[in-house]
């Protein structure tokens, strides 16, 4: 602990030296918000640390999401799928010309005006008065001819529930997987293959971030008081940052470039993806040599604070997924989703279409929402319509090498994990944890940050204080968040292996997924558990 | 050194033999095969057909009936695959097939005492299997035998006292091998077998 205070207090004089005088890196500035990228120490490692603030049921979990839904006043639509007032995604046909479009605005509400059209988006932004009820003015739009589509922005959010010496001894999950004989035929682990993250940013980079904090009250009415002008040390992710590993990176919540991670879920994303491997620190990854493409469309809590222009809505993770596209990754891992009406995401579902088009492959998280009603995930449901992008359902540790069928008996017990939600859109399976009957030890560990040092916002109002991220540890999450990147990794060793056609990717997945559950296809379990070495060897003549 | 042996092998069989009504004649072969699993070779090898090189024994009774007995041998080197709406991918995983069919065949010889002697038979077959892939691991390699059918027609050509030369089709059908995993599998073939073009080259009367 004194070697931690020491190295802490190191780092925080370094940050307030690098500031003071003046040093300058990329900046970016809003609402008093500045990172200056590149200005900053290495994280302090903390190693294995026992955080059981990420499980679906957790008290933390269910506080994280109600003080961000206080911080956004969303509407709330039929089906109670939150939805960002005050605008809604409009996808004019070609044809119709600008005054014809503002006709047909006009007709579905006096309030409606065309804003400029946002970068890598093929649809407009209709903003309306923010007491209008957008499912009913989206209704009513998409009668009119001049209108392809017409949708709410609903907002979208993380589904985490939430020689290496961790791979030995704490991640049961990717040998599940089949992942060391994977390894063994493709050592290259997808090196030229780039992966982009939708998520909550990756800890990509060292910073020093200048902010304003203001007050702001919580979900249950406790006011937490003004911390006005700090600065905050951030560090990369020491097991996921190497030279030339990140590229393209992308700010769809800041409108910027740079998607620092402030919420630790896209950081540990990426670990299960591409975590560095075979270094003999920290835990494994699947593909752990491809290039990430961090892009950031989902807020966090701190995102909030700071005071972000965007939120995670469909218009932001839209144009998110055509961005990647256009810039040049060959697979998008979607660990977010929402509920919803069906099929009331179009907009996604356009750019999902362009994506697959372009050559990339997307998966996509099937849901957490198995004992709250188990309704429909509106964007896994999207991939399981297109050829070429997944749901993934999550399993626990009950699907154990060798006897994966989860049978549901006593010599094969179920092995869905209890908050995977089950419907006709699950497609693929992979590990996504649980401590029901394994406490930590059916967690998945990756690196991201020490939460004690960033959640300070749970604290009591008098502990509240400025958040650090700089200190990161492994730590372990749960959910059909942490399942998802399974596949994505899996896909990227594939598409380097020469099958590029995500169709083909997608196929080859499910061809070579272990059946689970019933036989052939089914609800809980899709086609299977992943089975990355049978994937990536394909098949011979007669075997 | 076997060269020679072969030959001393072939005259000595081929001598005596005529001498007592029956005909021993052995032979070379070379056959182009059409395989029946068509999609499945395909996917692996870029082509449905191969070549197969052997030799063997055929007996003549009274010039009108004959019993072969022959052996043969096919290797190539393909990749393993998956096949995705008829669409192949290839995973550049090599992999290595080698078939060696044993086979005993009969029949009738037509026009005897003319130069062209068209002949028409069947039999039965063993027909051994084996493909190797790389990173396989205990089990997963091939090495297989079973029986199958065949069906042959075709004519033979006197081009000297001592040589014959002979084309015909021979189709086999050869079940047990093919269509239980794998590609063959996905793509419901199930015979190893198909129609060979074969041409032989017989030494002796």
């Amino acid at each position: 602990m004194v070697r931690i205070r020491v190295l802490l207090s190191c780092a925080a004089l370094a940050t307030a030296l690098a500031t003071t005088l003046g040093l300058r890196a990329q900046v970016a500035e809003r609402n008093g918000f500045r990172v200056l990228e590149g200005v900053g120490l290495t994280a302090v490692d903390q190693g294995v640390l026992g955080d059981d603030t990420h499980t679906p049921a957790s008290f933390e979990t269910h506080r994280r999401s109600a003080i961000r839904a206080v911080m956004h006043t969303d509407g709330i639509g039929s089906t109670g799928a939150a939805y960002d007032r005050g605008h809604l995604i409009v996808r004019f046909r070609d044809e119709a010309d600008s005054a014809a479009r503002m006709r047909a605005v006009s007709w579905a509400t006096r309030s409606g005006s065309i804003a400029a059209r946002p970068s890598s988006a093929n649809f407009d932004i209709v903003t309306i008065d923010v007491n209008e009820d957008a499912e009913a003015v989206a209704r009513a739009l998409a009668t009119r001819g001049e209108v392809q589509y017409a949708q709410p922005d609903y907002r979208v959010h993380t589904l985490m529930v939430p020689n290496d010496p961790l791979y030995q001894t704490m991640q049961w999950n990717l040998p599940l997987l089949n992942l060391e004989k994977a390894w063994d035929i493709q050592p290259q682990a997808g090196s030229n293959i780039t992966v982009a993250v939708l998520d909550t940013g990756i800890a990509y980079t060292n910073a020093t971030i200048n902010a304003n904090l203001p007050a702001f009250i919580d979900d249950s009415g406790v006011k937490y008081p003004a911390l006005g002008p700090v600065t905050i040390p951030y560090s990369a992710a020491t097991q996921l940052i190497t030279s030339g590993r990140i590229v393209a990176a992308h700010d769809f919540i800041w409108d910027g470039t740079q998607p620092l991670d402030f919420d630790g879920h896209g950081t540990h994303v990426s670990g299960t993806i591409g975590q560095l491997t075979n270094d003999g620190i920290g835990p494994a990854g699947v593909a752990f040599n491809v290039k990430l493409m961090p892009v950031k469309v989902i807020d966090s809590v701190w995102d909030d604070i700071f005071g972000s222009p965007n939120v995670g809505t469909d218009s932001v993770v839209a144009r998110g997924i055509r961005y990647a596209a256009d810039n040049g990754a060959k697979v998008i891992n979607m660990s977010i989703g929402r509920t919803g009406p069906p099929d009331t995401a179009p907009a996604v579902e356009d750019a999902i279409r362009y994506a697959v088009g372009k050559g990339v492959f997307v998966a996509i998280a099937a849901g957490n929402e198995f004992e709250d009603g188990n309704p429909k995930e509106v964007l896994a449901d999207i991939a399981s319509r297109v050829q070429g992008a997944v749901a993934v359902a999550a399993v626990d540790r009950n699907a154990t090498v060798g006897d994966k069928k989860c049978s549901g008996t006593s010599s094969s017990p179920s092995c869905h994990a209890y908050y995977s939600s089950t419907g006709s859109w699950v497609e693929l399976s992979a590990p996504g944890g649980s401590e029901r009957q394994f406490g930590r030890d059916g967690y998945i560990w990756q690196q991201t940050f020490d939460f004690r040092f960033v959640e300070t916002y749970l604290l009591p109002p008098a502990e509240y204080h400025a958040p650090r991220f700089d200190v990161l540890g492994y730590i372990g999450y749960i959910g059909t968040s942490m399942a998802t990147p399974h596949v994505s990794g899996v896909a990227a060793m594939l598409i380097q292996q020469g099958i590029t056609d995500p169709a083909a990717v997608e196929a080859a997945l499910e061809r070579f997924a272990v059946d689970l559950g019933s036989p052939g296809r089914d609800d809980q379990y899709g086609y299977g558990l992943v089975d990355a070495r049978a994937t990536l060897r394909g098949l011979g003549i007669a075997r | 050194m076997k060269t020679p042996a072969a030959v001393a092998l072939t005259l000595l069989l081929a001598t005596p033999a005529a001498a007592q009504g029956l005909s021993f004649r052995p032979y070379g072969m070379f056959a182009q095969q059409s395989f029946d699993a068509q999609k499945t070779f395909d996917a692996v090898f870029d082509s449905s057909s191969g070549s197969f090189f052997g030799g063997g024994l055929n007996i003549t009774d009274d010039d009108r009936f004959y019993f072969d007995i022959g052996a043969s041998h096919f290797k190539k080197t393909g990749q393993r695959a998956f096949v995705n709406s008829g669409q192949t991918f290839k995973t550049g995983i090599p992999l290595t097939a080698t078939i060696i069919p044993l086979e005993f065949t009969g029949g009738y010889r037509f026009n005897k005492g003319k130069r062209m002697r068209p002949y028409a038979g069947g039999g039965v077959g063993s027909y051994r299997y084996e493909e190797t892939s790389g990173f396989a691991t205990d089990g997963e390699d091939v090495d297989t035998r079973h029986a199958g059918a065949i069906f042959e027609g075709g004519a033979e050509f006197r081009i000297s006292q001592w040589v014959g030369a002979s084309a015909d089709v021979h189709y086999t059908y050869v079940p047990g091998i093919l269509g239980n995993a794998g590609i063959s599998k996905d793509e419901g073939e199930t015979s190893l077998g198909g129609f060979q073009f074969r041409v032989r080259v017989l030494v002796g009367k």
